[in-house]
């Protein structure tokens, strides 16, 4: 689970173009959305292609997308729990 | 002769300093003059600057300048121009829509690709929901604008528009239009550029950005007298009838003029057309360029403009800036003559106020 949420803010990073922001700055159960990283609409679709394009993992119901991108841990528990069901 | 709109502000992002005109002219030796780019975070948040590409934050940074040197915060219009759009963003696009199969394409660069980008934002930024126009209309893409700002400007007299243009080059343009013979062979000193006489010129980029009234006040910096755009002349000598035509409009002559800038560019080929006219009706008239300080891209006559009109509120005429003959003291009328391939050729007039 460390080394995936370490993966996952290192591609946030580099998939949002988060300039000046290192992955140690983004706290594992920091909220992503708005008083967190400030994450927005457009921020989701990114994360989504990238569980698309770096975990493969197609995310099914829209709906669950505020509890799966919510922050770095819901995201690896997401992918962890996806990959385990596959 | 009425004047058709003040300019109350300028701003530019170019391969020169952006703040400071005439100042130290920066020096080149290459086929690219790329802008020389400024801390974009004195205008944009950090949030907000990790989705723009190059060209919308010369675009946002060159269009606050002016505003704040207008003294205004908010315009009533954004009117600009842009021949070739965000082409960094749009190679992202196109590149991932190639190489990801037409799947999982992420929405920012598309979003950013779109020639209306750069007006938008600086619309955003500015919380402007006021008309919003962007023409694409290649190398008549500036004078396109300031010709919907002046018709807007007709119409609204009180109001105060934001118009201006942006292009950048990337390397796919560059090696694109490199095949097309566009760009000399061999890098060159932009100092020397203009006295190069071979085949090609320098590539360029930059933004400028002009606040445009109606009404005169103490902040007007400039008049912008006439504008005239001409298609396809078919000779050196129609394009010097049209322009005696032009002056003559505006109740002027070529004598009038006490400066002459051209869009000389270092290519053998077109720069013969100013010859042309240099020796004949403007025969010893001073004669400035631009192209050797920003480089040869379809928007350049607004880095032109916005020197022009530094030089008319400072009443001084930078020595890099000349070509022929000598500076002059004194400048009332600046008349600035470009063209693009010889086939797309603007006038554009500038008085002192």
């Amino acid at each position: 689970m460390e080394k995936l949420m370490a993966d996952l803010k290192a591609q946030i990073i580099q998939q949002l173009n988060l300039q000046e922001v290192k992955p140690e700055d983004i706290g594992d159960d920091q909220p992503l959305f708005k008083e967190g990283l400030g994450l927005d609409s457009i921020d989701a679709l990114e994360l989504i292609v990238l569980l698309q394009q770096h975990h493969n993992i197609r995310v099914a119901n829209p709906e669950d997308g505020p509890n799966i991108f919510y922050s770095v841990r819901t995201m690896a528990e997401y992918i962890t729990e996806q990959k385990k069901n596959a | 002769m009425k004047p058709q709109a003040y300019i109350q502000g300028t701003g530019a992002v170019s391969a020169q300093d952006s703040n400071v005109f005439p100042g130290t002219i920066r020096e080149y030796e290459s086929i690219r003059l790329p802008v020389a780019d400024p801390d974009y975070k004195q205008w944009i948040d950090i949030k907000q600057i990790r989705r723009m590409g190059r060209v919308i934050k010369m675009g946002v940074a060159a269009s606050h300048i002016s505003l704040q040197h207008a003294g205004i915060t908010m315009p009533d219009a954004i009117i600009m121009g842009t021949a070739y759009g965000c082409l960094a963003d749009t190679g992202v696009f196109l590149n991932k829509l190639v190489t990801q199969k037409e799947d999982m394409l992420t929405p920012t660069a598309f979003i950013q690709s779109t020639h209306n980008t750069v007006g938008g934002q600086i619309a955003l930024l500015l919380g402007c929901h006021a008309y919003n126009n962007t023409f694409v209309h290649g190398a008549f893409s500036l004078e396109n604008a300031l010709q919907d700002s002046l018709l807007f400007l007709l119409e609204q007299p009180s109001r105060k528009v934001l118009a201006g243009a942006v292009d950048e080059i990337t390397d796919y343009s560059h090696a694109i239009l490199s095949r097309f013979g566009l760009y000399k062979s061999a890098p060159v000193k932009n100092t020397a550029l203009l006295q190069s006489r071979t085949a090609g010129t320098v590539a360029g980029e930059g933004a400028a950005f002009f606040v445009l009234a109606k009404e005169k006040d103490v902040q007007s910096q400039a008049e912008l007298t006439g504008l005239e755009m001409l298609y396809k002349p078919r000779s050196a000598q129609e394009t010097a009838m049209r322009l005696e035509q032009f002056l003559q409009r505006h109740g002027l002559q070529a004598q009038d003029i006490d400066l002459l800038i051209t869009g000389r560019n270092g290519d053998v080929k077109e720069d013969a057309y100013y010859e042309t006219i240099e020796s004949g009706s403007f025969a010893g008239k001073p004669v400035a360029a631009f192209k050797h300080l920003c480089g040869e891209y379809p928007t350049a006559a607004a880095f032109a403009m916005w020197m022009a009109t530094g030089m008319l509120r400072d009443q001084q005429v930078p020595s890099a800036a000349m070509f022929k003959g000598a500076a002059p003291a004194a400048v009332k009328r600046i008349l600035i003559w470009n063209h693009q391939h010889t086939t797309h050729h603007s006038f554009i007039l500038l008085s002192a106020c």
